[in-house]
């Protein structure tokens, strides 16, 4: 018996008793003054009176751990980072360098490999601390915005297992989702390019759909453009117009990565689309076999376009976010690839992008 | 020839059990992380490292069944003894116990590291050692049948955790895996033979073999063992150059373990706290039958009771978990073994079978001209 | 680590030279045996004596014979005409049972047991008519097996009629029967039941060894036999089962099992029984193979959530917030947030109270305990959480896993499940998950040590036979199980000879 109370005083575990414990939802990183890390904390911590609160804190210290000691100073609670789902960085630090930030999460057991990053217009802390009036806790809605935008397809997703991926590869770049603060509002507003661990570009929210279709194959996406009116043959439209307002949902998407010349290096791009029309303005005679052929050609006309307007501008800042590298790794024998020798490679890199629109079906009415 | 082992009926196992014991003994800590090692050395071809060593296993396993045929119901030490002698015979038998000793060691060691490295980092290393010493020692007391036992419900209760792997598919590429045969064949029998320490195991069949009921049936449940084994290994490591990059596999120190990091269920997240913790059951047989094998051997060199023994191996185990302190310690302890293990396990073997039957026809011949 | 109990061995009886009370004869002349027999009852106040003149006595015991039989065959046949010798009285009683006897010890002995002694002047014999009636409760249905399809009959305290109801389900000459007294004080009955041709001769060996070895000097229920003869009486699990309903006994019978039957207690006892056969009903045969499979598979399953769904709950908000799911997350903390105990205290308290609500329901009244148990339940419920000493949350999973421990057929069994959940809920409490994990390996090793009768408990998982897997967690069609199970190790092994499932209709 006495040996047993020994083991059970001793041998006890520290314990993280969950209302005991303020989780940290969302951690935001800044540029602090004189190279010091400014942290910003979203802390859910669940009080008596069944409310849970939540509290912004910024700190500014040396290392994040630093940061969280002295944010422990603040709250009644410990600080635990285990359920921590969003990670955001600063414009100016993503600038600067991120490896630091990356490999510290890596390390820590308690963080997730399933937590989004992302990056913050202008200063976290800003974004975190401004008092919104119909979001309760900003680091669940941040969270959230994320998820479901990821999980529509409308976003590309950045776990923090896809950053170090990336970045622990020698063919490919990582990139983020930006978001910024729209008045009462958090939007999704670009993506941002690296080029190693700084960012060196953005594209715009409405690019994202190029970038996920060269990433990765996907199944829905909804999607919308406008075809210019040169691009459209002028017999499909039931009456003159300028330009034509396509939306559809991609349905199935297929990438083919091919290189065909090792020594330039030259990729072709194959991508197969099979969509669903939801929305044609002006109208256009769907019945018709011909004029669905016809905006089939259209449309993968724009695509490529605009999918090697895309390519060249990350091709531009030597950010390879496409994986090209990673296929030329693996199939150039003892390329002995690294990031360096890739980003050089990469800027004059070739590519012929072939796209291949199919209209499955449209809605119920014709 | 040396007096065979006498069992009793109670005593011995089915032969098909050797199944269970063998891919038992096989898998257990090495197979959280031995990615990163194996892909040091052999990089994308890292899966044809673990194809080669598979094949390796079954070599050795085959050679090992030879030499215990040869003896009929004999187990290595007293072939060893039979072969070389009493004197010389005896000392290879006391590195075949220290070898199983180190091995029991290692094992609980690496378990202890993980849990406190994921879970409990506050907890005292003399707890977990002690307490899992405890459970051991439950089992091993109980007999043969019940350490087989627990082989047998250890490999059923996990066979959930395999499918899991499928969970990882999503963010798998297969670019990672070419081009294969990149790399040159001498690492990549390198990589296979850093694959030692993660499967090695088999081995116990040198002990366990008399205990056998039919022994001609044995071959088919041991190589079947074998080939499940490397199997999972095999679909590990594929799926694991897969998800990972290779700068990422190189700096995770448990891949397999943080493969099931963003697995998530409706009613659980981070599944790899649950297997941390589960993985106990799946080295549980790796700890009881070595255990079981140093016993034979010790039984062998000095008459001691199994009580005795259990408890005394208990004990310098557990003064061993607290003299080793820190990860590069049991890395290198790991190093050390695994090329260790790789003379004990797979060129000792092959290097005893001619010897014995050679010996064997030698007798055979002297007992002829002594008629 | 095996442990073994004092009355498990064959204790040294203390070699009694046979006492001379033991040889004394039966007296010639009737005072003297009168008296003799008074000495040796101490003259209980039930004690008759009746003289028939001219020469014959009766002696019983008021309460243990039945008036009827002896007012008509016996008096009445005495009273007819005259006998002189005991021969002729032994022939004119019109009784089944009717023996002499020269010994007092013998004759005292079943006179206690219910016989008459009929004792003639001037001979050293008594004759010895069995009229005993036993007072028992008239058959009623199972009351702690209770199934909604099958026999509604179980087994009541008196032997014979135990035995019996038996024979009306095995009609067979090889159904044995041996019988044997226990204990020094109340010589109690009990009987052993086998299939010959089925048993397997070295468990009835051992099981009747077993219980002759035993040496107490009571016995009153089967309960304590079946601890007395367990492999392992210290095991928390039992390893025999006790059951009350004579169809599931025949069942275990004719599978090669070895029954028990004590008299006195309702409750017999079958072996050897597997970990697995605990969780069957009897009702599992009589229902549809899908539906009675995923009774089974639901009781695994409440049996697997009884244990280890609060050691769950108080780890995973003890030491690992990681694992709760985010949309968990806030529910979890805002019914724990009034909670000032830490969440092992918390269920443990809860615990004790179901359990008590439990205990106290089985102890009242019937009418009584139900209502205790819906107020008890209600009201403490509702007030606990209300007084912020219990999370809401905790309190579904704890009735759910007090209502999962009680689907569990053997009642035995259901209260093994409530016990080891208490250790593994402190364990939990202070390693976490591996704390549970180390109360699982612990289980399950202790399970894979623990025999009945020598036949291996983890069966038919560990020896795994994959064949009688068809019967165990599932239950396939009946003509598909047509083998016994090797636990029992029969002599014969097939129930029938196995044939297509659905003959081709001619």
């Amino acid at each position: 018996m006495i040996l047993l109370s020994f083991v059970f005083l001793y041998g006890c575990a520290q314990t993280n008793i969950l209302d005991k414990v303020g989780l940290t939802t969302l951690v935001g990183y800044d540029v602090g003054t004189e190279d010091k890390i400014k942290t910003t904390a979203v802390i859910r911590e669940v009080n008596p009176e069944f409310q849970s609160n939540v509290e912004v804190l910024s700190t500014e210290n040396d290392t994040s751990k630093g940061n969280r000691m002295e944010a422990n100073r603040k709250l009644s609670k410990k600080i635990m980072v285990g359920q921590m789902r969003v990670i955001l960085f600063g414009e100016e630090l993503a600038k600067k360098d991120l490896r630091y930030y990356i490999d510290t999460n890596l390390e820590n057991a308690s963080v997730s490999n399933g937590i989004f990053m992302a990056i913050v217009e202008g200063e976290t802390e800003t974004l975190l601390k401004y008092e919104y009036q119909n979001i309760e806790d900003i680091g669940q809605h941040i969270f959230r915005l994320i998820e479901q935008n990821v999980k529509q397809e409308y976003m590309i997703s950045s776990t923090l297992h896809q950053i170090a991926h990336d970045y622990y590869s020698s063919g490919k770049e990582f990139a983020m989702p930006i978001i910024k603060r729209d008045d009462e509002l958090v939007e999704l507003s670009g993506i941002a390019l690296f080029k190693g661990s700084k960012m060196v570009s953005t594209l715009p929210a409405k690019d994202s759909f190029y970038v996920k279709i060269v990433r990765d194959t996907f199944k829905v996406g909804l999607y919308e453009t406008v075809l210019e009116n040169e691009d459209v043959p002028s017999e499909i439209l039931q009456k003159p117009a300028n330009k034509i307002t396509v939306a559809f949902d991609a349905i199935q998407s297929k990438r083919e990565m091919m290189l065909v010349d090792a020594d330039t290096p030259t990729f072709d791009l194959n991508i197969k689309i099979k969509s669903r029309v939801l929305e044609v303005y002006p109208d256009i005679n769907q019945g018709d076999p011909k004029s669905v052929a016809a905006l089939e050609k259209a449309i993968e006309k724009k695509l490529s376009k605009e999918i090697r307007r895309v390519i060249a501008h990350s091709q531009e800042v030597e950010s390879d976010i496409f994986g090209f590298g990673e296929k030329y790794r693996s199939e150039v024998r003892h390329s002995k690839l690294t990031k360096d020798k890739w980003q050089k490679i990469y800027k004059d890199m070739k590519v012929n992008v072939h796209v291949d629109f199919t209209i499955l079906r449209d809605g119920v009415f014709e | 020839m040396a007096k065979p082992i006498q069992l009793s009926p109670k005593d011995m196992i089915n032969a098909y059990l050797l199944f269970f014991v063998v891919h038992g003994a096989q898998i257990g800590v090495g197979i959280q992380g031995f990615q990163r090692i194996i892909y040091q050395d052999a990089r994308q071809d890292a899966w044809i490292s673990v194809l080669l060593a598979g094949i390796a296993t079954h070599l050795v396993t085959f050679c090992m069944i030879k030499t215990l045929e040869i003896y009929g119901s004999d187990d290595l030490y007293g072939i060893q003894i039979d072969i070389f002698g009493k004197w010389i015979g005896n000392f290879l038998n006391a590195i075949y116990v220290i070898y199983c000793s180190v091995a029991f060691f290692s094992v609980l060691r690496n378990y202890i590291e993980v849990i406190q490295a994921w879970i409990f980092p506050s907890i005292e290393t003399w707890f977990l050692s002690a307490t899992l010493l405890i459970i051991i020692i439950y089992a091993f007391t109980g007999g043969l049948r019940v350490i087989v036992g627990v082989s047998f419900f250890s490999i059923i209760l996990s066979l959930w955790i395999f499918p899991m792997l499928v969970f990882p598919m999503e963010y798998a590429t297969v670019d990672s895996l070419l081009p294969i045969l990149e790399n040159d064949i001498r690492s990549i029998l390198k990589g296979a033979q850093s694959m030692t320490f993660t499967i090695i195991g088999f081995e116990i069949l040198n002990v366990i073999y008399p205990f056998v009921k039919d022994k001609k049936k044995i071959r088919k449940p041991v190589h079947l063992g074998l080939l499940v084994t490397t199997i999972i290994y095999l679909a590990v490591m594929l799926v694991s150059i897969a998800y990972y990059s290779e700068g990422k596999l190189l700096k995770t120190i448990w891949a397999t373990l943080t493969l099931f990091s963003f697995i998530s269920f409706p009613f659980m997240e981070r599944f790899e706290f649950v297997a941390v913790c589960f993985w106990m059951l799946i080295i549980l047989p790796n700890l009881c039958l070595y255990l079981w094998a140093a016993y034979r051997g010790a039984i062998r060199l000095f008459p001691i009771s199994e009580k005795t023994f259990v408890w005394l191996f208990s004990f310098i185990v557990l003064i061993g978990t607290l003299l080793v302190q820190t990860r590069t310690q049991i890395n290198t302890i790991n190093t050390v073994f695994g090329q260790i293990a790789f003379y004990v396990i797979f060129v000792y073997p092959i290097l005893l079978w001619p010897i014995a039957r050679l010996k064997k026809n030698f007798a055979s011949k002297k007992v002829k001209k002594n008629e | 680590m095996k442990f073994k109990l004092p009355f498990n061995k064959q204790q040294q009886q203390p070699v009694q030279e046979a006492p001379k009370e033991n040889l004394v004869r039966v007296a010639h002349a009737t005072d003297h045996f009168i008296q003799s027999i008074k000495n040796a009852t101490n003259n209980p106040a039930d004690l008759i004596v009746k003289y028939l003149p001219p020469n014959v006595t009766l002696i019983y015991i008021d309460n243990l014979i039945d008036d009827q039989t002896l007012n008509n065959d016996i008096i009445a046949n005495l009273q007819s005409k005259p006998h002189d010798t005991p021969e002729a009285i032994e022939m004119a009683l019109s009784i089944a049972e009717v023996s002499q006897s020269s010994l007092l010890r013998e004759t005292v002995e079943l006179m206690v047991n219910g016989h008459v002694v009929i004792h003639i002047g001037g001979f050293p014999q008594t004759i010895l008519a069995n009229i005993a009636s036993r007072e028992s409760r008239a058959l009623s249905a199972p009351e702690n097996e209770s199934q909604v399809i099958g026999t509604q009959v179980g087994f009541n305290e008196s032997l014979s009629t135990n035995i019996s109801l038996i024979r009306r389900y095995i009609v067979s000459p090889n159904l044995c029967n041996e019988k044997v007294k226990i204990g020094t004080r109340t010589s109690t009955s009990v009987s052993l039941l086998y299939m010959r041709g089925i048993a397997n001769d070295q468990m009835v060996q051992t099981m009747r060894q077993r219980i002759k070895d035993l040496y107490i000097d009571e016995l009153i229920d089967s309960a304590v036999l079946a601890e007395m003869i367990d492999d392992n009486s210290l095991s928390v699990f039992p390893q025999m089962l006790l059951t009350e309903r004579p169809d599931r006994f025949c069942d275990g019978i004719l599978d090669g099992k070895i029954g028990v039957l004590v008299d006195g207690s309702s409750m017999a006892i079958v072996s050897p029984q597997g970990f697995t056969e605990f969780f069957q009903s009897q009702e599992d045969q009589n229902l549809r193979w899908q539906i009675a499979t995923f009774l089974r598979l639901l009781r695994l399953a409440a049996f697997f959530l009884s244990v280890y769904l609060t050691p769950f709950y108080v780890a995973a908000l003890t030491f690992h917030y990681e694992v709760i799911p985010q949309a968990f997350l806030v529910p979890l903390s805002e019914s724990r947030a009034l909670v000032p105990f830490p969440p092992i205290f918390e269920a443990l308290l809860l615990e004790f109270i179901i359990e008590l609500l439990r205990e106290a329901g089985a102890r009242l009244p019937t009418k009584i305990g139900q209502t205790i148990g819906i107020v008890g339940g209600i009201v403490i419920g509702t007030a606990a959480v209300q007084a912020g000493i219990t999370s809401n949350i905790l309190l579904i999973i704890i009735a759910l896993s007090a209502l999962a421990s009680f689907t569990s057929p053997s009642y035995m069994m259901g209260n093994v499940i409530r016990l080891i959940r208490f250790p593994i809920i402190i364990l939990a409490g202070f390693w976490g998950f591996y704390g549970i994990m180390l109360a699982f390996c612990f289980i399950l090793i202790h399970l894979l040590r623990q025999s009945s009768l020598g036949a291996p408990y983890m069966s038919p998982f560990y020896p795994p036979r994959l064949k009688e897997m068809r019967d165990s967690i599932i239950r396939m069609p009946v003509p598909l199980t047509s083998k016994r199970p090797a636990l029992t190790r029969p002599k014969d092994e097939h129930k029938f000879v196995p044939e297509p499932v659905k003959p081709d209709k001619s």
